[in-house]
């Protein structure tokens, strides 16, 4: 052992660099913590919070059932029960729509697997709860979201023709058959 | 393919060699090369169309593209599947296609499993055209098929499927070019034999099924191979689930003995299983009343109920009756159950209805308990004669491969059936006959007797078997002489010369085969109609030639396979004699117990001993006595009486109703096993979804039985039932894609012409009575109808939707002469009671019958007057002369 290393041994000198911040920052002290129920911290613009179902401007829903974000889901979160419209034949929608939020891990491939941008990610996290149970939810519950976190809707785009199906708007003329 | 030409010719399909047989076309043998050219509109199936230019291939020394599917393989060809050329014109074949394919896939039920997705996405096709999309008037096309004409590609499969394969011609293109779509002749909703196969076919999704719409994406669901349980024609079904729900049902192309064909029943019938009134607990009679109960206790009351009986009345005071529609293994254990541990032979399944009589007729003459023919002898067959079969609306598939065999093979079909040619909305094989009888079904025997005689006396005889058993033949020629042609024509209608011109069609056929449905195995004196009709096999030396024979078809899926597992009074597994020592033996040893001596009472029987209180106790299994039989045999009064009634059941029928207890059963969605069908093939059933509420299998509850009697019939599963039934019956099961026939037995044809024939050739030879017609009246028959099969399928709401009630089907002269039309309210009367029902004007019904589908008419039973066969003991209630008035 040289003398430097006997020096620093009995001096405690590795100590003293290890509690090098501790130490400068017991003397410069400024508070990084943030008191979070009293103030929160700007979310960066593309935050995937919760989960919501979107509606149209009048107030229909977008979602057509077509079960494609739970085919797209990694970890089984949604569950879609599609029928027809009652009253609308051929026309699809979800009857029933479940989201389990407790095994949801925010990836987004739902909101983009989603053809006609139903689903949207809000910017709420704060959905702790006392029972498990309360984070399985139902198609209203997820609209409910929606409604709050997005109050600016989308614009129902006219359907020209009710034998058209939502995704071939394309075009603003339509061939009309002969009688 | 024994008839097909086995020249080859040996090409290059993308550089790889192979070697098909001459006349294959271009896209098939590059399938078998391994090399797949998109295309949609064609189908193996279906004859070359080459309308949608998918399937454009570079051959080379040909100046342009060619489409595959229309080309015929040539010695020394050299195809190029995936050139530039060849993909640059495949992309925009898909462009076109796309102009106007709306992209609505998200909501399109074919999603997932689309030709035209599958190939947007191998060749990134994109639509340059800006144009707007075509878009059709949405016209409902029937409650179960929905149209999207949108999604159209206009490869024109389903017209051609609906004309080449079903014959029933219900769909068109209508309009031109980009505008064509599919629609039903005229400007009514689709009325067709609804088989789905235009569903099946479909490449895009243009037409789904509406029965399941928007419920699934393909996806989502499991599949589980099994056999369809209406018919005797055993299709082989794909059952289609989701999370233990029944969604649809599928048949592959090239699966089964149906090759992927299906009838209404298979294709939209799969819901009866699933419907809400199933019994899901056990119910046990208490004070009056059916209550539910625990199966502990269930079996503990059947264990103590059958002991006290049995120790009071000795084990004849049993008998059991079995459904038709069990799987083998259940059939099997039933009659071992019976016969063990209850120690009867009073036992019975509804192959007594009338498939005994062909089964018996069959064993009587040629010796075997099969057809010596299968469904592929039928297709290559060159004179087909059909007698009472209504083969479209009784067994379709069956009827598809006559349909093949008349179309594609050019055979010669000879029909006598009780129907009458006609346009309509159902295939009508009688269209198709080159030489049709119309005859009443209670004069078939007549016709079958006026043929022989045409073979007989148009000296048709064979020379072997007039060389070989001269005896038989001028017994027989002695018998046909007796009846005069003129008895022949009044009791049928049919000249003497009709019957010649048929006569020697028959004769002149290679390979004849006989159909024999059951609205002849079913009447009265259906047992000696079977032996005639061997008789004429025999006469023209036919029964023993490759490809001949006589086919008896059954009516529920198993009937055969009951028979065959001896489900039945006299028999035994392997459809052995009970009365044969030797037979016995055999069974004993195998069952190492003895076998109950005293001969069994079959079903007419055994009800009729339950009446006399013989009988205490009835076993029965999926059967329904009390709603089949008609009136007259009291079945109701008869099993009130008895002690204890316990049946095993999907729903509360007739005769449940009666029970002291009730067992939840399992239905075939829900089991594994086997079922044979008609023509004696043994196909696997497997189960689609878990049992319905605590309902268990057949085998399973009969098992449970056993081990509370104190005599156990133990199994794990019902694979270790079909090793005992194998190790019983050599070879029995699952035999690959398709059964191998029997051969007539020659000694059983010796023993049947030396002296078998003897002693009743006077019965069979003599004209059925002559019912003479009166003023008012008309023959009221009870039939089978094509969407319904027993009583079983009216629990399925896609058939109630195309048929949900019985209506009494007439010629439209009788009903002008009745002041009747479609839709009126009808009375049916005869001295044993009356009956209400609405009326239906079809041509297809010849004049002076009326028919009734038998699977809702439970009261209309009671105008039916039944016969028992004094042979095979087969009650036959079909026919009934009845005055119509019209009701108010």
């Amino acid at each position: 052992m040289t003398f430097k290393a006997w020096i620093r041994t009995i001096t405690f000198y590795e100590l003293v660099v290890g509690m090098k911040a501790t130490m400068s920052h017991l003397l410069h002290y400024k508070p990084i913590t943030m008191q979070y129920p009293h103030e929160k911290r700007a979310l960066p613009d593309n935050y995937r919070g919760m989960l919501s179902l979107l509606r149209y401007d009048d107030g229909t829903e977008k979602c057509v059932g077509c079960d494609l974000c739970e085919a797209a889901c990694p970890s089984r979160v949604i569950r879609v029960v599609s029928a027809e419209v009652p009253g609308e034949p051929t026309k699809r929608y979800s009857k029933e729509y479940y989201m389990d939020m407790t095994r949801c891990l925010f990836c987004g491939l739902c909101v983009d697997a989603c053809p006609v941008d139903a689903l949207g990610m809000t910017r709420e996290y704060e959905w702790s709860v006392y029972d498990k149970r309360q984070l399985h939810l139902n198609k209203e519950q997820l609209l409910a979201i929606g409604d709050r976190s997005f109050p600016v809707r989308e614009k129902q785009l006219e359907l020209q023709h009710p034998n058209v199906a939502f995704f071939n708007v394309a075009f603003k003329h339509l061939p009309q058959k002969p009688d | 393919m024994a008839n097909q030409t086995t020249e080859t010719v040996r090409l290059m399909i993308d550089g790889i060699s192979i070697s098909v047989p001459k006349g294959t076309l271009v896209i098939e043998a590059a399938r078998q090369a391994g090399v797949m050219i998109p295309h949609f509109c064609y189908h193996p199936k279906l004859k070359p169309d080459a309308n949608c230019r998918m399937c454009l291939v570079e051959i080379e020394r040909v100046r342009k593209l060619q489409t595959s599917c229309s080309t015929v393989a040539t010695e020394g060809m050299a195809v190029r599947t995936a050139t530039t050329v060849v993909n640059d014109a495949h992309k925009s074949v898909l462009e076109f296609i796309l102009a106007n394919h709306p992209l609505d896939c998200p909501v399109c039920d074919q999603g997932g499993r689309c030709d035209l997705q599958d190939f947007s996405h191998q060749y990134t096709a994109t639509s340059r055209f800006a144009e707007t999309k075509r878009i059709f008037q949405k016209e409902y096309f029937s409650p179960l098929i929905e149209t999207q004409m949108n999604r159209c590609v206009q490869c024109l499969r389903c017209v051609r499927y609906c004309d080449e394969v079903m014959d029933v011609k219900a769909l068109a293109p209508i309009g031109r070019g980009t505008m064509t779509e599919i629609k039903s002749f005229g400007n009514h909703p689709l009325d067709c034999e609804f088989c789905g196969g235009c569903v099946q076919i479909c490449p895009v999704g243009a037409i789904t099924s509406r029965l399941s719409m928007y419920e699934y994406r393909p996806w989502m669901l499991k599949r589980a191979d099994t056999i369809c349980t209406f018919c005797g024609d055993g299709c082989q079904i794909t059952v289609q689930t989701k999370d233990q729900e029944l969604i649809e049902v599928n048949s592959a192309h090239s699966g089964g003995r149906n090759n992927g064909d299906l009838c209404a029943r298979g294709y939209f019938g799969f819901h009866a299983a699933s419907h809400p009134d199933r019994v899901t607990h056990p119910l046990i009679r208490r004070n009056g009343t059916l209550v539910e109960a625990t199966w502990e206790e269930a079996l503990l009351f059947v264990a103590e109920q059958t002991n006290r009986i049995k120790q009071a009345h000795g084990p004849q005071a049993f008998g059991g009756l079995i459904s038709g529609r069990c799987t083998n293994e259940e059939l099997y254990l039933f009659q071992k159950f019976m016969r063990l541990t209850i120690g009867t032979n009073n036992l019975d399944s509804s192959a007594r209805y009338g498939h005994v009589n062909g089964v018996q007729a069959m064993r009587r003459v040629q010796g075997t308990h099969r057809w010596t023919v299968t469904f592929e002898d039928i297709v290559q067959a060159d004179v087909l004669l059909l007698v009472g079969t209504n083969i479209t609306e009784a067994n379709p598939i069956t009827g598809l491969k006559v349909k093949e065999a008349v179309k594609k093979q050019e055979a010669t079909l000879l029909t006598i059936e009780a129907l009458q040619p006609a346009v309509g909305t159902i295939s009508n094989i009688t269209n198709l006959s080159k030489q049709h009888l119309c005859v009443a079904p209670s004069q078939f025997g007549a016709a079958v007797l006026g043929l022989l005689k045409a073979v007989i006396e148009g000296d048709h005889v064979d020379p072997g078997i007039r060389q070989r058993a001269s005896d038989y033949v001028s017994a027989l020629s002695h018998a046909v002489r007796q009846i005069a042609w003129e008895d022949l024509a009044v009791s049928t209608g049919i000249s003497s010369d009709s019957f010649a011109q048929m006569a020697a069609s028959v004769v002149r056929g290679r390979r004849v085969v006989v159909l024999a449905g059951q609205i002849l195995l079913r009447s009265q004196g259906g047992y000696g109609m079977c032996l005639n009709l061997l008789d004429l096999l025999l006469l023209s030396g036919k029964l023993t030639s490759p490809g001949c024979g006589f086919a008896p078809l059954a009516e529920e899926n198993n009937d055969q396979g009951a028979v065959e597992m001896g489900a039945v009074a006299e028999l035994l597994p392997g459809a052995l004699d009970l009365t044969d020592q030797d037979s016995r033996d055999r069974m004993a040893r195998a069952w190492k117990e003895e076998l109950p001596l005293v001969p069994g009472g079959t079903l007419i029987e055994m009800v009729d001993r339950a009446s006399a209180g013989i009988i205490k106790s009835l076993f029965v299994v999926g059967e329904n006595p009390v709603g089949s039989l008609p009136s007259q045999i009291r079945a109701k009064e008869a099993l009130s009486k008895l002690d204890l009634l316990v049946c095993q059941e999907l729903f509360l029928t007739e005769t449940a109703a009666l029970a002291h207890v009730v067992l939840p059963a399992a239905s075939a969605m829900e089991k594994a096993g086997t079922f044979t069908n008609t023509e004696g093939h043994a196909q696997a059933v497997r189960p689609a979804i878990d049992p319905v509420g605590d309902s268990r299998p057949d085998w399973e509850i009969l098992s449970a039985f056993s081990v509370f009697l104190g005599a156990p019939l133990e199994y794990g599963e019902a694979k270790e039932i079909l090793k005992e039934i194998r190790s019983v019956i050599p070879g029995y099961g699952s035999l690959g894609p398709s059964p191998i026939a029997p051969t007539a037995d020659p000694s059983a044809i010796d023993r049947y012409v030396t002296e078998g024939y003897r002693h009743d050739v006077a019965i069979r030879y003599t004209l059925p009575p002559r019912a003479v017609r009166q003023e008012g009246t008309v023959q009221l028959g009870l039939v089978q109808s094509l969407f319904h099969s027993g009583k079983f399928s009216t629990h399925s709401k896609g058939l109630l939707q195309i048929e949900p009630s019985a209506f009494l089907q007439m010629n439209p002269v009788d009903a002008a002469r009745f002041a009747l039309g479609s839709g009126d309210r009808v009375r049916l009367s005869n001295n044993r009671g009356q009956f209400i029902t609405t009326v239906k004007v079809l041509e297809r019904v010849p004049e002076g019958l009326a028919w009734l589908p038998d699977h809702f008419a439970q009261e209309a039973l009671r105008l039916f007057d039944c016969v028992i066969d004094p042979d095979t003991k087969v009650p036959s209630f079909r026919t009934a002369t009845v005055s119509v008035l019209k009701a108010t």
